[in-house]
């Protein structure tokens, strides 16, 4: 099975492509592009990217293990990503991630159908810590009641 | 030309190349700076940090990689300080680093081990059931295995692939401690230029899977040789070792640094050509499958010489020494003398860099020596006579000119240093030393002579002892050189220096 | 205290859409710079005394010269690859002002002879990046970005573009190479003062904040801006305040105003009644201050520096009596490892190691001379890599062992009994 950007990914690649003095600052971008278009970036889509742009696969493989927020491999449909530098370890990061276990089972770096549980670096939300990234979405000023509410309202 | 300025490094007073780096400046005067990432065939990258002096007048001391020569700049490499500077990078450097040098390939050519015995010596101070565990014996194609825990990251090997031979194979991946030299999963090495990085390594993170637990380095000998599997004629050294009741064996080859050839590298088909150098060694001379003395083996020899009027077919990859008296034995006897060079085309070996499509090492010299090369002349020679000596052209004898079966009614007496089908039931087979046993001269295609020296030790007579005994023509190439070829060239053997001459 | 420069427009229900800006305010300054000559506005920054904001301090108008002397095309490289743990600010100017910045990109490029500008928005802020989109989507709607800014015949591009997680690409040059497609490695720094370069051409890189405070500077001139602050350390800056804090959040503040009032009167004093213990004054990345250095506190780069620490960012992280120093530390240390890039020797493998001591030490497994172990790996870590991300780490520990040696001492003594049991 071979990758192709849908028609939106396209259109957006065509209109970024002349903002910028030389192509190659495309690569993040398309590594996105890609990500949110299958969920993860599949070797098919660096393929797909490294034909694009003409750079090389291995140093395309170079920039996505670089970064910490591609995916190179599936992931459950919900990550929940706590965040664990000081301001929230010191406002009781603890224990949302006890709240957390509570309700759907899983500790850090554990995974199940659905969730996946990681801690992250300090996220630029220290004025509302402790707080949580639940895929894209910030959630600030947790108690581990609204933990709890959170992901019943998101994740069931 | 670039203005030559005096520097002060160590309290001596060095000229240096005002603007030029001063690492590779330190370096070039002999003065050692440990370094992992800075190579000469790739420039500096900065993130070893090894290469750190003290600049009178720079608060920090300074990567000598990243520092350019200024006029009367005072240079410290081994002060108190900065010998605690590199004590402690070095100290990084193996703090991850297995101690595997029991089993590994490196030791005795790995800068970590070299420049912890010059300047370390410390003891670890950090446990070692905590170091980071990685692949340990990643075999990425093309003969290499690959340690990433050896691995320092100076990034030679992948600066190699992008800058050098612009094929992309390796990158660092991850980030941190955690980064670490890889190529594209499920991909190999697919450069003809792969097993550099080897040498590129200066740890023993990239290792040759065909050298692997075969032979420590200190007990090989390197003898200065050249490679003579095509016309390119790339310096190599030949590292050799006589094990108990073994013959002189040749364990690898690898690059010599020759600006005006091959630069710091050579190609892994000329890298592996040991292997044939090695194999298939004949010794003993066979007349119709029957072993006989050698002094038998001489007498006919002489006698075909003398009333068979035979045809002399030399190899292309002869030295020029060995064309040389073959030339005057053929005026001796009044013989004609071909050397076949279509036989050793090979278009598809061709490429941009080190190899070139004739994979003889020496058809300069047969062609200044007016030898005739082509297949036309050889057929018609071969139809006026019944007998071919033939000298170690190894090709003459495979399909090319087999299938004209002109060869079918014909008796050989070869020269060979390898053996080959059927060559014990040859008229007169003689068994001569190969090109890593002699030393001697090539012409490569692009005009450069140069000179390799004689390397490994092994009982056998060289083809120019072995003519200077039948018909008395010299007997070292220094003799063939006095006495044919000071006059063609208008300098001596002795002249010609450790990067050739181009002619 | 407070101060409404950067920050007047935060407060006004949908500020950040561009019939509310303009009502505000917005834009003003263009009219004004496009009859002025470029060096006009480079003149008027660089008297305003007006200071890098993303940590640095640098003079912007130093850092904007070196671009605007080239006769070479330019770029601007807005950084808002906000990072620095306990550092919020940036992303109130994105999400509550986008048009302030927007603005502010315009007068800097026009002034370094710049049409093309980047902001590198850290992964992570997504909402920040899309609300930056819908901005400039608005200005190019209005002709106040495009072909023609304003019809003043000038072409100004803004494009977002998104990290992807990874705090060393907040450092320049690590971010120039991340736009240009590559691994944020930081580069080896030239020897004489030189701009960035992005795919060879020179580049100025600016925080947000920088950027988001030209529009006063343009439209009041820079007098005004000198009158707030210090003399060395003029205007303000969008200080935050984080940790055990009753009322953690951003406050704009001139520049000089005492650390200890700051927390007491904007901060409400310590959570649950507790005592101050230690504050990180600038981000996680400047040396930690116990209570008394607190009282005696300025918050300008001048008095940080003489008090041994930094100013950074501005972003406070506040420590009541009872958090574990040690403990602390290991955050701090852990959050350096990951984001290490690992290019050069001493800061990957030093940020590792450390790592790993400090785990030791409060799972009580520590040696008698960890702490000065620690010690002289910071000492390694100092000014021998590539970039000052190992500088920092070597600043952060020598700061936590000069005043809280005891807590250490005190895990190790632990140790000790441990084994000996």
């Amino acid at each position: 099975m071979s990758f192709v950007f849908n028609e939106e990914n396209e259109a957006t690649f065509t209109a970024l492509l002349p903002r910028y003095p030389h192509h190659k600052s495309l690569v993040l971008p398309c590594l996105w592009m890609a990500q949110y278009q299958e969920g993860y970036i599949s070797a098919e889509a660096m393929d797909f990217i490294c034909k694009k742009l003409d750079v090389p696969l291995a140093h395309l493989y170079g920039v996505a293990t670089f970064y910490t927020m591609f995916y190179l491999e599936e992931i459950p449909k919900f990550h929940i990503q706590v965040c664990k530098t000081l301001s929230c370890e010191l406002c009781g990061k603890n224990d949302i991630l006890k709240a957390i276990e509570e309700e759907v089972g899983l500790k850090v770096n554990e995974s199940n159908e659905l969730f996946k549980v990681s801690q992250v670096e300090c996220l630029g939300a220290c004025g509302g810590a402790p707080m949580l990234q639940l895929n894209e979405d910030y959630h600030e000023n947790l108690t581990p009641q609204s933990t709890k509410e959170l992901l019943q309202r998101f994740c069931k | 030309m670039s203005e030559m300025v005096s520097i002060n490094v160590d309290g001596n007073r060095i000229q240096a190349d005002k603007g030029a780096l001063l690492l590779p400046t330190l370096l070039k005067n002999g003065i050692m700076v440990p370094h992992f990432c800075y190579h000469d065939a790739l420039g500096p990258d900065g993130n070893c940090r090894m290469c750190m002096v003290a600049i009178e007048g720079q608060k920090r001391p300074q990567i000598a990689c990243d520092t350019l020569v200024k006029k009367d700049m005072v240079v410290s490499t081994k002060n108190e300080s900065i010998n605690d500077v590199k004590r402690k990078i070095l100290e990084l450097e193996l703090l991850s680093h297995p101690v595997d040098c029991p089993i590994c390939d490196q030791a005795g050519e790995c800068s970590l081990q070299d420049y912890y015995m010059e300047f370390g010596l410390n003891e670890a101070r950090r446990p070692k059931e905590e170091k980071k565990l990685k692949n340990k014996k990643l075999d990425i194609g093309k003969n290499i295995i690959l340690d990433q825990e050896r691995c320092v990251l100076c990034a030679r090997c992948t600066r190699f692939t992008q800058e050098i031979t612009h094929t992309n194979e390796l990158a660092i991946i991850g980030r941190g401690n955690d980064a670490r030299v890889s190529t594209v999963p499920g991909q190999e090495m697919q450069t003809p230029y792969a097993m550099n990085i080897i040498d590129l390594c200066p740890v023993g993170a990239l290792t040759s899977k065909d050298f692997r637990f075969k032979q420590r380095v200190w007990f090989m000998h390197s003898s200065k040789g050249v490679c003579h599997g095509c016309a390119k004629g790339c310096n190599i050294y030949i590292d050799h070792n006589q094990e108990k009741y073994k013959s002189d064996t040749i364990f690898r080859y690898r690059p010599r640094i020759n600006n005006r050839v091959n630069g710091h590298f050579i190609c892994d088909e000329g890298r592996l050509s040991y292997k044939d150098e090695n194999n298939e060694r004949l010794s003993g001379f066979y007349q119709h499958n029957k072993l006989i003395s050698e002094e038998r083996a001489m007498t006919h020899l002489l006698h075909c010489l003398t009333t068979l009027h035979p045809l002399l077919i030399v190899s292309p990859s002869l030295s020029l020494e060995e064309l040389t008296v073959i030339q005057v034995l053929s005026q001796r006897f009044n013989l004609e003398v071909h050397a076949f060079a279509q036989g050793y085309q090979d278009e598809s070996f061709e490429d941009d860099w080190l190899r070139s499509k004739d994979r003889s090492s020496n058809l300069a010299s047969v062609k200044k020596l007016d030898i005739k090369t082509s297949k036309d002349a050889l057929i018609r020679a071969l139809e006026c006579t019944g007998l071919v000596i033939n000298f170690n052209h190894r090709s003459f004898l495979n399909t090319k000119l087999q299938d004209q079966a002109i060869l079918v009614n014909k008796k050989e007496i070869h020269f060979a240093s390898h053996s080959f089908d059927n060559c014990k039931h040859k008229e007169l087979l003689i068994p001569i030393s190969s090109y890593s046993e002699n030393e001697g001269t090539l012409i490569n295609e692009d005009g450069v002579l140069q000179r390799y020296e004689a390397g490994l030790c092994n009982e056998k007579k060289s083809l120019l002892q072995i003519l200077h005994e039948l018909i008395s023509t010299p007997a070292t190439p220094k003799e063939v050189w006095d006495k044919h070829l000071n006059e063609v060239f208008g300098f001596g053997y002795e002249d010609i220096g450790p990067e050739g001459k181009q002619l | 205290m407070i101060q409404k420069i950067v920050s007047k427009n935060f407060n006004i229900e949908n500020s950040h859409t561009l019939e509310v800006a303009k009502k505000n305010g917005a834009y003003q300054s263009i009219d004004r710079a496009f009859t002025l000559k470029p060096t006009d506005i480079e003149i008027e920054i660089s008297k305003s005394g007006l200071r890098g904001k993303g940590g640095g301090g640098a003079s912007a108008g130093a850092k904007w010269c070196l671009v605007s002397v080239t006769n070479e095309k330019s770029y601007l490289i807005v950084n808002a690859d906000e990072s620095e743990p306990g550092t919020f600010k940036d992303r109130q100017i994105m999400q509550y002002d986008p048009h302030l910045l927007i603005e502010g990109i315009i007068l800097t490029c026009y002034a370094i002879h710049s049409h093309d500008a980047y902001i590198y928005v850290r992964g992570e802020y997504k909402f920040f990046a899309d609300r930056l989109n819908e901005a400039i989507k608005e200005a190019y709607e209005d002709g106040i970005l495009g072909q023609n800014v304003k019809d003043f015949g000038y072409r100004m591009d803004i494009t977002v573009h998104r990290g992807a997680g990874a705090y060393i690409c907040g450092e320049k040059s690590a971010l120039v190479e991340s736009l240009e497609g590559n691994r944020g490695h930081p580069r080896l720094k030239p020897h004489e003062p030189s701009p960035e370069y992005y795919f060879g051409k020179p580049a100025l890189v600016n925080n947000v904040e920088t950027i988001a405070s030209v529009p006063f500077i343009i439209n009041e001139g820079a007098d005004a801006y000198k009158a707030f602050g210090t003399e060395k350390s003029p205007g303000t800056l969008l200080f935050g305040m984080s940790g055990h804090i009753n009322n953690p959040g951003i406050y704009e503040m001139a520049f000089g105003e005492s650390m200890q009032d700051f927390i007491d009167k904007i901060g409400g004093g310590i959570k649950n009644g507790k005592k101050l213990k230690a504050v990180i004054p600038g981000g996680a990345s400047t040396p930690v201050l116990n209570a008394e250095e607190v009282k005696l506190a300025k918050l300008d780069y001048e008095s940080m520096k003489e008090i041994g620490s930094a100013l950074g960012t501005g972003g406070m992280i506040i420590m009541d009596e009872d958090t574990c120093m040690v403990g602390a530390l290991k955050n701090l240390l852990s959050f350096y490892h990951h984001e290490s890039c690992g290019q050069c020797t001493p800061c990957r493998e030093g940020t590792a190691w450390v790592d790993g001591i400090i785990e030791n030490i409060l799972n009580n497994k520590g040696k008698e001379d960890d702490i000065d172990l620690l010690s002289d790996i910071s000492k390694t870590m100092n000014g021998k890599t590539i970039c000052v991300f190992a500088p920092a780490v070597s600043m952060v520990i020598d700061g936590f062992i000069l005043r809280f040696r005891n807590e250490f001492e005190t895990y190790i003594a632990k140790s000790k009994e441990a084994v000996d049991v």
